[in-house]
C-alpha cells in the first residue's frame, strides 16, 4: 500500500472513531438495564426450551413498540405545554390518547399470544416479576441518591 | 353438469369477493399503533465496521535447499485487513398458528485486505484483496437456521503493475440448537483459507450458551473457549487457520522459468493463541490476541498452471517452504452503528450472529468477538440505574 493510500485510510478511520464518540452514552445504561429485566424475568418465569424459542421473539418484539409509543409521547412534550399552540395543543392531546389506546391495543395482543405459549399462570406471573423489578430498579435508585 | 359446477364455483367466487368488499375493511382496519406511524429499527443486525491489524516477525529462512531460499533469505507477515457487513433487508414473520417468528436476513459484506510479506532478499510488495460479497440467514424460528455467503473479490499486487485476479469463496451451512447448551452445524464451504482453493465440509459443535461459557468447534474456521469475565471483558483460548491466495508480480524474477509478468503467492499458517476482548461501549470494542503460529507454508507457482487446472487445487509449485513455528499478535478495533430491534434471550438470533461472525466478510478469518449478542449480568448496579435508563419502562400512571 503506497503512502498516500495509508494516509487515506488513517484519516477514515479517525472519522469513524469521531463519530463513535457522538453516540450517547446514555442508551448502554439503557441496554444493561433492558438485559437486567429480562434476565430478571427470564429467572422468575422459568420457561421451558419450548415456551423460551417461542416467547422471547413475541416479547422483544412487544417491549419494542411499547417503548416506541413512550419515546413518541415523550419526546412531543419536550417543547412544553406552555409554549404550544392552540393547534399543536389539540394534536397532543390526540396524539396522548391514540398512544394510550395503542399501549391497551398491543397489551392485549401481547397478553393473548402469550398466554397460549406459557399458560395463564405464567402470563399474570410475568406482570408480576415487571412490578418487582421495576420496584428494585427504583430502590436501587432511592439508595444511589441517599 | 359441467354447467352447474362452472356456476358453484362463479358463486363462490362472487361471494368470497363481496366479503372481502364487506369485511375486508374491518379486518385490515389500520391498528392504533399503525397510526402512530412510529419509526422502528427495521433489522437484528448493526452495521459492523471490523479493523484487523496482524502481524509476525520476520524469521530466517534456514533451510537453503532451493536457491529462491537463499534469495528470499527470510519471511515475515504484517497484514491489515478491513471487513463490514450491513444489513440490507429483513423480513421478519410471527406466524399466527404456531406463533413461531421467522425471519430472513439479506446482508452486504465488503473486505478490504492488506498483506505484506516481507522477504529480506527481495523488495518489498503489498497485495491486496478486495471484494464486496451477499450473505442470507433464515430463522426457522424453531431449531435451524441457513446460512449462504457469497464473497467474490479480486486480487492483486498493487506495488507494481500486475494484473488483476477474480476469485470466489462461497459457503453454505445449516445450523441445529439442540438446546441453548447445545448446537450443531454442518455445510460446505470453498475457501481459499489454506493457501489455495479448498472444498471442505463445514462442521461445527458448540457445547454451553453463547453468552456464557461455550467451547465451539468450528471446523475449518476456529476452534474455541470462550469466557466472558464479565459484561465488558471476554477471554478466549483459540486456535484458527489464517492464509490466502495473492497474486505476486514477477518483478524479482522469482519465477525464473516463465517470462510471465505474475504468478501466484499462497500462505498459511496455523495460529493457536489467547485472546481478550474488551466492550468500551455498546458501540466501540477492541480486542487483543497473541500467540504461537505454527504449520507456516508459503509457496508459489505459475500462472500457466493457475489457467490449466483452474477447477483443481493445483500441487505443483516452483517452490514451496514449511517454516519454523514463531509468534504472532493480532489487534482489532469493532465499531457497530446503528439500532437493532431487541433480541434479548432469542437464542436463534444469538446464533445467527454467532454463525454471521464466525464466517466472516472476505474469507480471512477475522472475528469481531460476538459484540452483538448481550453477556448477561444478574444483579443491577448503582451506577446503571438512573431515571434516563430507566424512562421507558414506567408508565406515567407508575409514579
Amino acid at each position: 500500500m503506497n503512502c498516500k493510500m495509508q494516509r487515506q485510510l488513517k484519516i477514515v478511520i479517525i472519522i469513524l472513531l469521531l463519530l463513535q464518540g457522538f453516540v450517547s452514552f446514555s442508551q448502554n445504561d439503557k441496554d444493561k438495564v433492558e438485559a437486567l429485566r429480562v434476565a430478571f424475568i427470564g429467572k422468575k418465569l422459568d420457561l421451558t426450551t419450548n415456551e423460551s424459542e417461542k416467547f422471547w421473539p413475541i416479547y422483544n418484539e412487544y417491549n419494542d413498540k411499547i417503548k416506541a409509543i413512550r419515546k413518541n409521547l415523550r419526546q412531543s412534550f419536550k417543547k412544553g405545554i406552555d409554549n404550544m399552540s392552540d393547534k399543536e395543543l389539540e394534536e397532543l392531546y390526540v396524539l396522548e390518547i391514540k398512544s394510550k389506546q395503542a399501549e391497551a391495543e398491543q397489551f392485549k395482543l401481547f397478553n393473548d399470544k402469550i398466554k397460549v405459549i406459557i399458560g395463564t399462570k405464567k402470563t399474570l406471573k410475568l406482570r408480576v416479576a415487571e412490578e418487582e423489578f421495576k420496584k428494585e430498579i427504583i430502590k436501587t435508585i432511592q439508595e444511589k441518591s441517599d | 353438469m359441467k354447467t352447474t359446477i362452472q356456476i358453484f364455483q362463479l358463486t363462490k367466487v362472487l361471494v368470497f369477493i363481496g366479503t372481502y368488499f364487506l369485511f375486508g375493511k374491518t379486518a385490515n382496519a389500520q391498528s392504533k399503533f399503525d397510526s402512530l406511524k412510529i419509526k422502528q429499527p427495521k433489522h437484528f443486525f448493526n452495521t459492523v465496521i471490523v479493523l484487523d491489524s496482524y502481524g509476525k516477525p520476520n524469521q530466517k529462512i534456514t533451510d537453503t535447499t532451493d536457491f529462491l531460499d537463499k534469495r528470499l533469505k527470510s519471511y515475515g507477515v504484517k497484514q491489515f485487513n478491513l471487513s463490514f457487513y450491513t444489513p440490507i433487508s429483513t423480513i421478519n414473520k410471527p406466524t399466527t398458528d404456531s406463533n413461531v417468528t421467522k425471519n430472513t436476513h439479506v446482508l452486504l459484506t465488503g473486505n478490504f485486505m492488506s498483506l505484506r510479506p516481507v522477504f529480506d532478499g527481495i523488495s518489498q510488495h503489498t497485495l491486496i484483496k478486495a471484494g464486496i460479497g451477499i450473505r442470507a440467514i433464515f430463522n426457522s424460528g424453531k431449531k435451524g437456521i441457513w446460512f449462504v455467503d457469497v464473497s467474490p473479490f479480486v486480487t492483486k499486487d498493487v506495488t507494481y503493475e500486475s494484473a488483476s485476479y477474480f476469485r470466489m469463496a462461497n459457503t453454505f451451512v445449516y445450523s441445529y440448537n439442540k438446546s441453548e447448551k447445545f448446537n450443531f452445524r454442518i455445510g460446505l464451504t470453498k475457501s481459499f483459507l489454506w493457501g489455495n482453493k479448498n472444498y471442505w465440509p463445514f462442521i461445527g459443535f458448540r457445547f454451553g450458551k453463547l453468552d456464557k461459557v461455550n467451547l465451539s468447534i468450528q471446523i475449518p474456521k476456529n476452534i474455541s473457549l470462550n469466557v466472558p469475565i464479565n459484561s465488558k471483558l471476554r477471554f478466549s483460548l483459540y486456535t484458527k487457520p489464517q492464509g490466502g491466495m495473492f497474486i505476486f508480480s514477477n518483478r524479482d524474477s522469482l519465477d525464473y522459468f516463465r517470462n510471465s509478468s505474475t504468478f501466484q503467492f499462497t500462505r498459511y499458517e496455523i495460529n493457536s493463541g489467547f485472546r481478550f476482548d474488551v466492550r468500551l461501549n455498546n458501540n466501540f470494542n477492541f480486542y487483543v490476541a497473541a500467540g504461537l503460529s505454527t504449520k507456516n507454508n508459503i509457496t508459489f507457482y505459475s500462472d500457466k498452471a493457475n489457467k490449466d487446472r483452474p477447477r483443481l487445487p493445483y500441487r505443483k509449485y516452483f517452490y514451496e517452504q514449511d517454516l519454523a513455528p514463531t509468534g504472532f499478535f493480532n489487534f482489532g478495533l469493532v465499531l457497530k452503528f446503528g439500532k437493532t430491534k431487541s433480541y434479548f434471550n432469542n437464542r436463534n438470533i444469538y446464533d445467527a450472529i454467532d454463525l454471521n461472525n464466525t464466517i466472516d466478510a472476505g474469507d480471512g478469518n477475522t472475528s469481531n468477538g460476538n459484540v452483538q449478542i448481550p453477556v448477561k449480568s444478574e444483579k443491577i448496579k448503582k451506577k446503571d440505574a438512573n431515571l434516563t435508563s430507566i424512562q421507558d419502562l414506567i408508565d406515567a400512571n407508575d409514579y
